[in-house]
């Protein structure tokens, strides 16, 4: 008896699964489909977490007007956790499983990147929001992914404007670098920070790293006391930032603190207390410009965690995505991958004109906003866009 | 500069001590690398934290709160991941595969319910005090200071107390033990609460010092190289072997390299045990026999 019991258990299972799977699969054609490959877990969770319930909330305002092409729009959401080799995973699924018309996303530059071969691969169209880093669109030898877009600006360019800000803002001549070993993004801007500030005219007193995961950063930050700097910029995420803050103070280092757009979660003023008050950061996105503040108010309710850079720029993305592919009146992916080339003047959420450069699929000019934690709160300083 | 480092490599390395003291119990009793430990120092952190936050405790009480919290599912895990094992004598190796499946299970149930967030601890003993060129934090005195009592209080129980005997005993041969009258499901359930109360004071301190989050267990890499270097199975070993680490790594990272810092503190650890296949204090392979 108990032998017929597991065979016919087995079997049920064996059965479900495979019913299970097949009800996925099934092409349906009456849905648009769309790839969501965000950090729902792991460091960078509460950037994935805003951007995720901010492309519900414009797929729906986008279903409501028709969706595409008079199809509803689908989302499928694959968690990268902020991993590059996770991402792999969870973008092939999206690829080859789910079949995707276009993938939305990642937001970080690692991640994005590990991405490109398989919707290349795939002949998916893939727009990352946040990710920064130059090579998630260019590739080594000079040339393109042709598959891959971005709608934010790149990390050659906020290197530059935090290098710029830093010396005609900040009057510092003397910085200090601390950064990543283990991110793409953190090494990448940290190198960009550098060369336009000794072009600038200004001198890196010290550049120091650590390893991803690394919670101590006594170590280097001793070290860079002792050259004694008027500025450390720290292209780091909001949570090693914060860590990086409060113990530079309680080695008694009395520097500006300035970062990049990964500081731009108000968690970073919660963890940082006070040891941030003062600091400076550019961000890819404002919060504070009139054109999203009447969508932030609608729409607050509805995030359960903090609103984010990420939730605007993946409402740019989803815009000119819905753009592109009525352009192209098709879900083909090369016919897709041309009427995102050809973009130019076209109003989405952060901007009236998103003008795309063909040659090199990033936005043309994208100014950076920088903020400063005054009162242990983000205070907007200026839109700034490079000399 | 040097005492800077010296302080600094000292502080983390107490740190470090307190993770491999629970670690390093466990491994010599019961023969097996324990890696839920690092997952039980996490939800010591968190309940620290939330005891802070809805009770507003003070920290010390939350310290303690967050002891008998991991006290409690330390011996939770015990049952349920390592004895079923143990009735039926599975080789090592299994027990260090249901560790790993605790710890996963459990780091995903913190992700699923509490979220992925980052966590604070109040402001507590941030000052730090001026030795001449040098700075020294206050919580990283009382946790040295902390992690001393406490396990001089562990060494004096295993071999002053009944128990403790008992535990030692233990070590050396569990069936004989078994085989004369002691009851061992209630004698592994102290030693799981002892290495518990260990792991819930590392989560709170490293919860203080640091931050609060899902994956922050992890960071037991570092006990676990602490207690070899030190001597697997000797509690007094992990202490100096977490001193040692902490101490090796700031002045790698201030003298050499602070990006191949690890580079250098594993290929410490590789030639430590060239020599000293034991580790520091470890018993040589004839005693253990």
């Amino acid at each position: 008896m108990k032998h017929k019991c597991q065979w016919g258990i087995a079997l049920f299972l064996l059965v479900s699964l495979i019913v299970a799977t097949g009800c996925q699969q099934g092409s349906d054609s009456k849905t648009i489909k769309i790839g969501h490959a965000v950090s729902l877990t792991g460091d960078n969770s509460v950037f994935g977490q805003s951007e995720s319930t901010g492309l519900k909330i414009g797929v729906e305002e986008l279903n409501k007007k028709g969706g595409i092409l008079g199809k509803q729009v689908e989302v499928v959401t694959v968690d990268t956790r902020g991993d590059p080799a996770e991402t792999v995973n969870a973008v092939r699924r999206l690829v080859d499983q789910e079949k995707v018309i276009a993938v939305l996303g990642p937001s970080n530059s690692g991640p994005a990147m590990s991405a490109t071969p398989i919707v290349t691969a795939g002949k998916v169209p893939l727009i990352a929001t946040a990710a920064s880093n130059p090579y998630v669109t260019a590739d080594k030898q000079g040339g393109i992914h042709k598959y891959v877009f971005r709608v934010c600006f790149i990390d050659t360019y906020q290197g530059l404007v935090d290098a710029e800000f830093a010396y005609d803002r900040l009057k510092a001549r003397k910085a200090a670098v601390l950064y990543d070993v283990g991110s793409d993004y953190s090494q990448w801007l940290a190198k960009y920070f550098e060369d336009a500030f000794i072009k600038k005219g200004g001198v890196i007193v010290a550049k120091e790293a650590y390893r991803t995961g690394e919670l101590d950063f006594r170590a280097p930050l001793g070290k860079i006391k002792e050259t004694n700097p008027d500025l450390l910029f720290l292209p780091l995420t909001q949570k090693d930032a914060a860590l990086a803050a409060k113990q530079s103070r309680d080695l008694g280092i009395k520097s500006t603190l300035l970062g990049g757009d990964n500081w731009a979660s108000p968690d970073l003023l919660t963890l940082a207390g006070p040891a941030i008050e003062g600091a400076y950061f550019s961000n890819s996105a404002s919060l504070d410009d009139p054109r999203v503040k009447g969508w932030i108010t609608t729409h607050e309710k509805q995030f359960s965690g903090p609103i984010v850079r990420n939730a605007l720029l993946v409402n740019d993305a989803l815009l000119w995505l819905a753009d592109a592919m009525k352009r192209a009146n098709s879900t083909d992916g090369d016919k897709i991958v041309a009427a995102l080339e050809a973009t130019k003047d076209l109003p989405v959420m952060t901007t009236d004109k998103f003008t795309i450069d063909p040659k090199t699929h990033d936005p043309l000019n994208r100014p950076a906003y920088f903020s400063k934690i005054q009162g242990g709160k983000f205070v907007f300083v200026e839109e700034y866009a490079a000399k | 500069m040097f005492l800077q480092t010296l302080i600094t490599g000292i502080a983390i390395g107490g740190i470090y001590a307190l993770m491999a003291v629970g670690y390093s119990l466990v491994f010599s009793i019961l023969n097996f690398s324990n890696f839920a430990h690092g997952v039980v120092i996490m939800l010591g952190a968190y309940i620290g934290y939330y005891t802070c936050e809805w009770f507003h405790a003070p920290v010390l009480v939350a310290m303690v709160g967050a002891m008998i919290g991991t006290a409690v599912i330390a011996v939770i895990v015990e049952k349920l991941a390592y004895r079923p094992l143990r009735l039926k004598h599975a080789v090592p190796l299994y027990f260090m595969i249901s560790a790993m499946g605790a710890a996963i299970f459990l780091e995903n149930l913190v992700y699923v319910t509490v979220g992925a967030h980052f966590f604070s601890y109040p402001a507590f003993l941030q000052q730090s005090v001026q030795i001449g060129q040098s700075n020294l934090g206050l919580l990283d005195i009382g946790a040295l200071s902390l992690a001393a009592v406490a396990i001089t209080c562990l060494t004096l129980f295993l071999s002053k107390a009944k128990l403790g005997v008992a535990i030692r005993a233990a070590a050396r041969d569990m069936t004989v033990l078994g085989t004369l009258g002691v009851n061992i499901d209630m004698l592994l359930a102290v030693v799981f609460s002892i290495a518990g109360l260990f792991a819930g004071m590392a989560g709170v301190f490293l919860g203080i010092k640091y931050l609060v989050y899902p994956t922050m267990g992890w960071i037991t890499n570092k006990a676990y190289i602490a207690a070899v270097i030190g001597g697997i199975g000797s509690l007094p070993g992990s202490v100096v072997g977490g001193i040692i680490l902490g101490v090796v790594e700031s002045f790698v990272s201030v003298y050499l390299t602070t990006a191949l810092r690890d580079v250098f503190s594993f290929t410490f650890l590789i030639v430590l045990l060239l020599f000293r296949p034991s580790g520091l204090f470890g018993k040589t392979l004839d005693e253990k026999v």
